[in-house]
C-alpha cells in the first residue's frame, strides 16, 4: 500500500465480498429479506464482539433472476432494513456484502463478514457455492454486462486511473 | 458542468439522497446529470443500487477520492465532461471523505474542463448524534465534515422526535455557524426540493 487513506487515519476499515448461494427449496422475497436483515445484524454483532467501536455502514445487495434486494444496518441498536423485490421464488442468488467499520483492522472486518455470511446462510439451509472478493469480469457483476465492465476497465487502464485494477485479479 | 458533492458520515443516507436529487434534476428534462460514486471496499454496492434505478453511474474504487485516488477522480470528471457534457455532476464521496479535499480534487479537473462548484452538502444522521460526535476519533472526522459544509442537511428527520432534530441542530450550530441548516427525509421527500433549488442557484 503506497499511501494510507483518510479512513485509516480515523480507524475505519472496509471489506467487500460477493457470494453465490443456493438451496434445494425455493426462496421467496420474504425469506431473502429476512436472511439479509439477519445477516447485516450478525456481521455487525461480530464486529462489535471483535472490538469495533462503531458500525459505519454494513450493506448488502442481492441479485436474482427475478429481481433484487438491498439491506443495510448502521448498528445493532438501529436495526436492519431491506428494500427491493424478488417477484418469484428462486433456488439461488448472488449476494454482495460491504462492511465498513470503525475500530478494527481490515482482516478482522473480513473475518467477521465471512463468518457472518457462512453462519447465517448455513442456519437457513443454504450452501455457499462460490465466493469472491472483487466484482470485475465475471458472473459476480450484478448490473452491468460483462462487456460493459471490460470496456470500463479497459478505459480506466487506458487512462492509468485504476490503481487497484491489476490487484483485483486475485 | 457544476459539481455538487453529497458528503457525510457512513450510513447517513447519501445514496438515497443522491438518487432522489438525480431523479428530480434529470426528470425535468432540462438538465443532463452524471453521478460519481466512491466507496470503501471492493464491491460497489451503492453503485449497483443506483444503476438499478436506470441512472448511469461511474464507480471509483481503489481508495478515497479525497486523498488516495484524487487524481482518478479528476480524470473521471474530465472524461465525463469530454464525452457526456453534463450540466450537473453529483458526487457521493466515501463516508469518511473530507469535503474541502474533495473540492480541491474536483478543481483539478477544472484545468482541462469548464467546471463550477456546487455546494458541499453534508448530511448529519439525526438518529445517532452522540455516537457520531462524542467518539474520540470519529468525532474529529464528523466535526471536520460539518465545518466544511456549505449546506448541512439533518437527515432521517422522519425517524425521530422533533426534540431530537432540535438537539442535532443545536450541536451542529456550535460547530458551523455559517452553513445553511435544513431538515431532510429522502424517503418522504421532505427537504429534497429545497436542496435542488440550492444546487441550481448556487454560485461558485
Amino acid at each position: 500500500m503506497a499511501e494510507k487513506g483518510c479512513y485509516s487515519e480515523h480507524g475505519v476499515s472496509g471489506y467487500g465480498v460477493a457470494v453465490k448461494v443456493s438451496r434445494a427449496e425455493p426462496m421467496d422475497d420474504a425469506f431473502i429479506k429476512g436472511l439479509c436483515e439477519e445477516l447485516m445484524l450478525s456481521v455487525a454483532r461480530k464486529c462489535m464482539e471483535l472490538g469495533a467501536r462503531c458500525i459505519g455502514h454494513i450493506k448488502s445487495h442481492v441479485k436474482t433472476q427475478w429481481g433484487t434486494i438491498k439491506a443495510d444496518t448502521i448498528g445493532i441498536s438501529h436495526g436492519a432494513y431491506s428494500g427491493g423485490r424478488v417477484e418469484r421464488p428462486v433456488g439461488e442468488f448472488y449476494l454482495a456484502v460491504n462492511s465498513i467499520v470503525q475500530g478494527i483492522k481490515e482482516d478482522v472486518v473480513k473475518a467477521a463478514t465471512l463468518e457472518g455470511i457462512h453462519e447465517t446462510v448455513a442456519e437457513r439451509g443454504l450452501v455457499v457455492e462460490k465466493e469472491k472478493e472483487h466484482s470485475y469480469f465475471d458472473e459476480f457483476d450484478f448490473v452491468a454486462s460483462k462487456q460493459e465492465y471490460i470496456r470500463k476497465l479497459e478505459e480506466q487502464l487506458g487512462e492509468g486511473s485504476s490503481p487497484k485494477a491489476g490487484e483485483n485479479d486475485r | 458542468m457544476k459539481i455538487t458533492q453529497i458528503a457525510g458520515f457512513l450510513g447517513c443516507g447519501k445514496t438515497t439522497l443522491i438518487l432522489a436529487l438525480a431523479k428530480h434534476l434529470a426528470g425535468s428534462g432540462q438538465h443532463k446529470v452524471a453521478l460519481v460514486v466512491n466507496e470503501i471496499g471492493e464491491i460497489p454496492v451503492d453503485g449497483k443500487v443506483i444503476e438499478e434505478s436506470g441512472l448511469r453511474v461511474k464507480d471509483i474504487g481503489g481508495g478515497c477520492i479525497c486523498c488516495e485516488v484524487a487524481s482518478s477522480f479528476a480524470k473521471t470528471l474530465y472524461g465525463l465532461y469530454k464525452e457526456f457534457r453534463p450540466d450537473h455532476v453529483l458526487v457521493e464521496p466515501t463516508g469518511v471523505a473530507v469535503p474541502h479535499q474533495v473540492k480541491l480534487a474536483a478543481r483539478m479537473a477544472g484545468r482541462d474542463a469548464r467546471v463550477s462548484m456546487g455546494p458541499a452538502i453534508v448530511l448529519f444522521d439525526t438518529t445517532r448524534p452522540a455516537e457520531l460526535l462524542d467518539m474520540e476519533m470519529l468525532g474529529r472526522l464528523v466535526v471536520t465534515q460539518l465545518e466544511d459544509a456549505d449546506i448541512i442537511a439533518i437527515s432521517k428527520v422522519d425517524c425521530v422526535e422533533k426534540s431530537a432534530v432540535e438537539e442535532s441542530r443545536l450541536r451542529i450550530r456550535q460547530i458551523n455557524e455559517r452553513a445553511e441548516l435544513l431538515g431532510l427525509s429522502s424517503f418522504t421527500g421532505f427537504g429534497v426540493e429545497q436542496l435542488i433549488e440550492r444546487i441550481l442557484n448556487w454560485k461558485d
